[in-house]
């Protein structure tokens, strides 16, 4: 199976005066776990809406496992939004049924496949009967992505799917993703938590205002936009650690820091000029973690544009 | 299919709320206090008899003009206790009423000026003279009171007197195609009950239609069904399970009416007295206008929900779209009053007034057919105009967070691609 499972070629969406997408072209492999990443207002939204078909753009192609984005399209794809997205005085079980129905699954079929699925997220049976608004947050989230897979998408795009999930239920709800991609779905995250989608995806792309700055699998992504960075823990006054050379970026959280290094740099003379001044406790090169090439990415796409 | 599956869900989840159940069966009862209210009200305030005296300056009347006050009645009871005046000259007598009425030891005073045999006239003097219903009793019983004096004078004896006083008893009958039927105010206040629910039940189903369009909007839900089937459809199937909903409750109504009347016939059998009969053709047509109030105001009503964030923001909007339905319940007495003029027939055939006014006219007095289909086919021009604008306004305002925004761009979105 070589086709994407969702390939954008050349979009370009405008509302009233500005550019919501620009020529934006992305490609989500079949199988994969795809991290959209972009700050608010980076043209995310539109582009899952465009390749929902609830817009249309205005140049450009949406090609949806090989065929254009129509109607047809859409029932392979099963959308979570942020939050809510559910009817509030709806009992839970009709509420499931209703929405598998809007995707074309039989009511009958749906309600067969319910219990697994309240079972699978530790959703107990007695809340089947109960309105949606007497369930707490937690529920109301697993029950939002029950309805989000039970007519069977071969695309999943959720929106923030770890937000508002405890910790157990986060974890049941990665556990519950990672079989979807285990099963072959495809699944596109949209998310701000960076930790999520580094752990989760396999590859990202990162949107600001429109464009697409960066694309690809994690691992390229990192190796590109290394230089190497140094993980730092210490005691001591860390204040002059920004302007050591070869330092071009910091984050100092006061006993533990991250340093970006100049291309170039040489580790050892960094030990070397810390090692002097600073109780030294851990001292590690690594790649950088996908928060800072976000921001370096974004703050870097701003300054070019002033 | 899906489609279908909207309507159920719409129709379902309304007709399954506690509102329907209460709005179903508290409705009619509150009518009816409604109609029934002021005018038992009014009767029970009316209460107690009006204390008058007579203040005869003519000398020779106030023992008529006392007996006549004496026989007005209403349901039965007298109407007027008569006080005597008092004794002494009329200006030191005149005085002293004055103060009595002032006091509230009597209710007023009737004056019965020198020449009010010649002239036909009479004062009352009260400290209420608003009651139109009382004064009018007056004045028929001092208008007897004068001609049974002079018919006297002419020397016609009393017997004779008697005879060509018989008051008038003036039936109202209605005509129609089906035959003619006593009518004692039934079919205005039957016009009235029928305009009224037409009136509240588009306003009260549309508003429905809007709560539910801001509710996806916020809960998101809109999201989720705009990834399943095209914004218009889902419009349709909403607009289409809420009306059926409306149309529910008119079943139930129908059985509460057909109920009622088989009662009715009963102890009219008994009592003699009748309910008036709603014609079939009228109810088939109040069920018709009904519709067609639906889908042009149930329209209006979802593209406003689409436009906004929240209920609150939505009052100034509903106002707007409410505004035509106002307008013509206020035209209700004009037209009845006249239900064939130039005027009624022009207003009528105004879409935005045509389910309520012509309506109006075809429970009160049938108009011409074509003038009946000629209105429902300019209305379903305007449902169909009114609801392509309406999608358009939906498919781009149920996305739309944030700032609410202004009538011209919501009029923007008509046109946008």
């Amino acid at each position: 199976m070589t086709q994407a499972a969702i390939a954008i070629a050349g979009v370009t969406k405008g509302y009233a005066g500005h550019l919501a997408v620009s020529d934006l072209t992305l490609t989500v492999p079949r199988g994969s776990i795809f991290g959209l990443l972009g700050p608010n207002g980076a043209g995310k939204t539109t582009t899952l809406r465009m390749v929902m078909n609830v817009l249309g753009p205005d140049s450009g192609t949406i090609e949806i496992l090989g065929r254009p984005a129509d109607d047809s399209a859409r029932d392979r794809i099963g959308y979570m939004p942020e939050e809510r997205g559910l009817y509030p005085r709806m009992l839970l079980e009709d509420q499931l049924v209703f929405f598998a129905e809007m995707k074309g699954t039989p009511r009958a079929e749906a309600r067969r496949r319910i219990p697994a699925w309240l079972e699978r997220l530790g959703l107990e049976d007695k809340w089947r009967r109960r309105r949606v608004n007497e369930l707490s947050k937690g529920m109301q989230r697993k029950a939002q992505f029950i309805a989000t897979v039970l007519h069977d998408p071969e695309i999943l795009i959720l929106d923030e799917p770890m937000s508002g999930l405890d910790p157990v239920a986060a974890d049941g709800m990665r556990e519950a993703l990672l079989e979807l991609s285990r099963q072959g779905k495809t699944l596109v995250l949209s998310s701000h938590q960076m930790e999520t989608v580094e752990r989760l995806c396999d590859r990202v792309a990162l949107l600001d205002r429109g464009e697409k700055l960066l694309d690809g699998s994690v691992v390229e992504v990192k190796r590109c936009h290394g230089p190497n960075s140094i993980a730092l823990a210490y005691q001591g006054d860390g204040a002059f650690l920004g302007s050591l050379p070869g330092v071009i970026g910091l984050t100092d959280h006061g006993q533990f820091a991250e340093l970006r290094l100049a291309a170039g740099a040489d580790p050892q003379r960094i030990l070397g000029a810390v090692a002097g001044r600073l109780q030294v406790r851990r001292f590690e090169i690594v790649e950088p973690s996908l928060h800072d090439i976000f921001v370096a990415q974004v703050t870097g796409h701003a300054a070019a544009d002033a | 299919m899906r489609l279908f599956a909207i309507v159920r869900r719409e129709y379902l989840e309304r007709v399954r709320s506690k509102a329907f159940l209460i709005g179903t069966l508290l409705g009619p009862l509150l009518m009816a206090a409604f109609m029934i209210g002021p005018s038992a009200l009014m009767s029970k305030q009316r209460g107690k008899p009006l204390r008058v005296a007579v203040l005869d300056a003519t000398a020779i009347l106030r023992a008529s003009v006392e007996k006549a006050l004496s026989e007005q009645r209403i349901a039965g009871q007298p109407r007027f206790v008569v006080e005597p005046p008092g004794e002494g000259p009329l200006e030191v007598v005149r005085a002293s009423l004055r103060s009595t009425v002032l006091s509230g030891a009597i209710d007023g005073y009737l004056y019965l000026p020198p020449d009010a045999l010649a002239r036909s006239a009479a004062e009352y003097h009260g400290k209420n003279v608003s009651n139109v219903m009382d004064l009018g009793l007056l004045d028929k019983a001092v208008e007897d009171a004068l001609i049974r004096f002079r018919l006297s004078g002419a020397g016609l004896p009393e017997a004779r007197v008697q005879e060509l006083m018989r008051r008038l008893e003036l039936k109202t009958i209605r005509l129609s195609e089906s035959g003619e039927r006593e009518d004692a105010g039934g079919s205005f206040l039957l016009s009235m009950i029928l305009l009224m629910t037409l009136y509240t039940t588009v306003a009260i189903w549309g508003g429905a239609l809007m709560n539910g369009v801001i509710e996806e909007k916020t809960s998101r839900v809109v999201e989720v069904m705009v990834s399943s089937i095209s914004p218009s459809r889902l419009l349709a199937g909403k607009l289409l399970g809420v009306g059926a909903v409306g149309l529910t409750q008119f079943l139930v109504w129908a059985g509460f009416m057909a109920g009622l009347s088989f009662f009715a016939a009963q102890a009219a059998a008994v009592s003699g007295a009748r309910l008036p009969e709603i014609p079939w053709a009228v109810l088939v047509l109040f069920v018709v206008f009904f519709l067609l109030g639906y889908f042009l105001y149930g329209a209006m009503y979802a593209a406003v929900g689409a436009s906004v964030n929240s209920q609150q923001e939505a009052q100034s909007l509903v106002f707007l779209v409410l505004m035509p339905l106002i307008l013509a319940v206020m035209c209700f007495p004009m037209v009845l009053a006249s239900p064939d003029s130039t005027l009624s027939t022009v207003l009528s055939l105004v879409p935005f007034w045509t389910p309520l006014l012509m309506f109006l006219r075809a429970s009160a007095l049938m108009p011409p057919a074509w003038q009946i289909a000629l209105s429902i086919v300019l209305t379903l021009g305007t449902i169909v105009v009114l609801n392509w604008a309406a999608a358009r306004i939906y498919r781009v305002g149920i996305l739309m967070y944030g700032k609410r925004p202004g009538f011209r761009e919501i009029l923007r979105w008509i046109g946008r691609a």
